[in-house]
């Protein structure tokens, strides 16, 4: 009983011994594990399994004015592999059959792969070929065994695959196997790349987005404060197979995507305007042409294009020269085109009338005391000129005696109220300001030359928001692209007006050059071919010369087109500037010539477009005109 | 009694640790589980998020798919390859209608509707004015 008594108190005693060691062990494993050795496991759960993940931003879309996609962001996936990780794989493998047998599984997978890329399978097998690169011996640290080789793990496979070929990978079956296959050493990265739907339709206007997520002029440069959005993160966890353990997410800053932009570009508008670009080039072989088409009411631009231009998607391979926005960088002599600007200021001072008549038959006119020669005209004229046969014929000398009346400061003050001599405020990219001297510094025969367009220098912009001012009634605008942001919904956050500089001439000055420049597109005028019947066309030639080497060239000139229709009630402005044309069969390449008739062929498909409606009684609009020409 | 006391001791221990050990068990299982749970729930958020993920990757995918199909350029270069003969409109094919269209569109379907109702053997109506007989 006492042996038994004795036995049975020892074994509760040693099972009690046993549990409360039990206890103390697992108790002591625990303030070892939470509070001696605390860091060093956190350290090291933190290097395996935490990440920090950035959630990068979409960016927002562009818009044309009526809503169609002309840039946009999509996911790019770019498929890598590591060579060596099928090899490391099938070492793994314990058993000679389970090797061989995921060997040839694998095969399968990377031929099927082939098949679903579109690519030669030895292109795939090449790829996934175990290779090793040199390295200077003192970097290897790869094994103990330095030899100055080491393994690729990355070889960039393809870039560029689509989501749904992608989704197509990853749901790749081989044939009588139930599960996804798993190719071996294959890897994908995924990032948002900017496309254009539009390849190089407005390029100028719209920029691009470089590999770095760089913006590079227009408006992607312009409102890239909009567009980029703000990138996010999250601290994550993952377990062994690298997945993310959702339930242990810490701390989490979602990502705020991209503003839209809408633009006032018209992709319909700036396609009329590109192809008409692309049969101009084709007949007249420029150096470079712009034509630009904005709303006469509101400045807005509706179409800009440049050429040379570029495909958007294929930035990398366009030379800096085709990407440059001739239409705002670069510098001619506007030529008679400017005419506009001397008459309206005469007309605005009340100088002359449109009855005043101008002998064009002078070679020359004493001016402050000193005989000045003009310029020759293309024509001789037998009688003296009306103001209206001054522009419509496009005088050099009649504009010239204008300019002298008006006198040097006032013309110049009325260039620069045209917005001559500085810049636009137009906002995309560089814009330069032109040249246009201040009077003290200008020559004896400037004041024969500035009138009709020579010894200036300006932005086909510049010319092109000049003749706006008589389109618009008398006002200058400031050129306008955005019209408004949206958020990421798709709401409006910001709409842009129209921004007018400074009103220039009175609204009664702006009408009665509006039906003079008229007469240029009429029978008797320089550019007849311009004229639509039923429309009003208003508009000017413009001819200049090119300076090459110091001298005016015979053989080099900048023709142009600038005008607005309905005259009476103005729709649209449309610029059409081609520098240095060949005009089939020789000849200089005159205005009326290689600019008219592509304004007349973009005015006609426009009327069509902009459902403009034709005037039946020429003038019976002006008063409209008149009236809302002070309130625009 | 000093063995029985010993016993007891010992005795309490050993069922004091069963007892612990099967609270502990339970509330361990009954946190697991909640874990679980929690873990479950919060990779079906991760799922969906992906989804969703995916989805607008797709949508923006194929919107730029449909906005490059819509190009003007590509519509025209289908135009010519399927042989459409569409043209742009112009100036010089329209005829312009001086009157009211609505107007007109109205007059035509009155006159459709009339024609029709004497063609159902109706007697038209003639109205004689001033009295004196037509």
């Amino acid at each position: 009983m006492t042996a038994r008594g004795f036995a049975h108190n020892l074994r509760l005693h040693l099972i009690a011994g046993g549990v409360v060691v039990s206890f103390a062990v697992v108790s002591y494993r625990l303030v070892e594990l939470h509070v001696l050795d605390r860091e060093h496991y956190l350290s090291q759960i933190q290097d395996a399994r935490h990440r920090v993940i950035a959630d990068p931003a979409r960016r927002g879309d562009i818009l044309d004015t009526r809503g169609d996609l002309l840039a946009t962001t999509r996911t790019d996936i770019t498929l890598a592999i590591d060579p060596w990780a099928l090899p490391e794989k099938i070492e793994a493998q314990k058993f000679a059959a389970r090797k061989a047998a995921f060997e040839s599984e694998q095969r399968d997978a990377r031929a099927s792969l082939a098949g679903l890329l579109g690519v030669p399978t030895d292109t795939v097998e090449t790829a996934f070929a175990p290779a090793w690169k040199s390295i200077p011996v003192t970097d290897d640290t790869e094994d103990e065994a330095p030899d100055g080789r080491v393994r690729v793990r990355y070889v960039k496979f393809l870039e560029g695959v689509t989501e749904e070929q992608f989704s197509r990978i990853q749901a790749l079956r081989l044939p009588g196997k139930k599960d996804p296959v798993r190719i071996a050493g294959l890897t994908y990265e995924r990032r948002f790349r900017r496309v254009y739907p539009h390849r190089d339709l407005a390029a100028h206007v719209l920029g691009y987005v470089n590999k770095e997520d760089v913006p590079s002029g227009g408006v992607e440069a312009y409102a890239d404060r909009y567009l980029k959005g703000l990138s996010g993160w999250r601290e994550i966890e993952r377990d062994g197979k690298r997945t993310e353990l959702a339930q242990f997410r810490q701390r989490e800053v979602p990502a705020a995507d991209g503003w839209g932009v809408v633009l006032s570009i018209d992709c319909a508008v700036q396609h009329i305007a590109e192809q008409e670009m692309n049969a101009l080039v084709e007949k007249f072989q420029p150096a470079k042409a712009t034509i630009i088409i904005s709303d006469a009411h509101t400045g807005f631009l509706l179409a800009l294009a440049n050429y040379p231009t570029f495909d958007l998607n294929e930035f990398g391979s366009a030379p800096l020269e085709k990407q440059r926005n001739i239409a705002a960088a670069d510098l001619v002599e506007p030529g008679s085109t400017f005419k506009i600007v001397t008459l309206s200021g005469a007309l605005n001072e009340g100088l002359v009338t449109p009855a005043s008549k101008f002998d064009c038959t002078l070679d020359s006119l004493v001016y402050n005391g000193k005989p000045r020669r003009f310029m020759r005209d293309d024509h001789h004229f037998d009688h003296p000129l009306t103001l209206g046969e001054v522009i419509s014929h496009s005088s050099n000398v009649g504009t010239a005696q204008i300019g002298m009346l008006l006198g040097e400061r006032r013309l110049y003050d009325y260039a620069r109220a045209f917005g001559y001599g500085e810049r636009s405020g137009y906002p995309l990219g560089r814009e330069e300001p032109g040249l246009l001297a201040d009077p003290a510094r200008w020559s004896g025969i400037d004041i024969t030359r500035i009138p009709a367009g020579y010894s200036i220098a300006a932005t086909p912009l510049q010319i092109h928001y000049g003749m706006g001012v008589i389109a618009s009634g008398g006002q200058l605008f400031r050129p306008q692209v955005i019209r408004q942001v949206l958020d990421a919904s798709g709401e409006p956050v910001y709409t842009f007006r129209p921004a007018v500089r400074r009103t220039v001439i009175a609204p009664a000055t702006a009408e009665t050059m509006a039906r003079m420049l008229q007469k240029v597109a009429s029978p008797d005028g320089t550019a007849k071919v311009a004229a639509i019947p039923g429309f009003e066309v208003a508009g000017k030639t413009g001819t200049a010369q090119k300076l090459i080497g110091g001298h005016y060239s015979e053989h080099n000139h900048v023709g142009s087109f600038v005008g607005f229709f309905p005259a009476s009630r103005p729709r649209v402005v449309v610029s059409v500037i081609v520098d240095d044309g060949h005009p089939p069969g020789g000849g200089t390449a005159y205005g009326a010539i290689v600019a008219a008739p592509s304004f007349r062929k973009i005015a006609e498909q426009l009327i069509q477009y902009l459902d403009i409606k034709p005037v039946t009684a020429p003038g019976v609009a002006l008063a409209a005109f008149t009236s809302e020409g002070a309130s625009r | 009694m000093k063995i029985q006391s010993t016993r007891a001791f010992a005795t309490q221990i050993v069922l004091g640790s069963l007892v612990a050990l099967g609270a502990g068990g339970s509330l361990g299982f009954a946190i697991v589980d909640l874990r679980r749970d929690i873990s479950v729930s919060a990779n079906s958020a991760r799922v969906l998020e992906q989804r969703i993920a995916e989805t607008e990757r797709r949508v923006a995918e194929i919107g730029g798919l449909v906005a490059a199909g819509q190009s003007p350029e590509v519509l025209e270069e289908r135009n010519q390859s399927l042989a459409l003969g569409l043209v742009p409109p112009a100036e010089s094919r329209v005829v312009r209608v001086g009157i009211s269209v609505t107007d007109r569109l109205a007059a035509n379907r009155k006159a459709e509707i009339f024609a029709a109702e004497t063609g159902q053997n109706l007697a038209p109506i003639r109205f004689n004015l001033g009295g004196a007989p037509r």
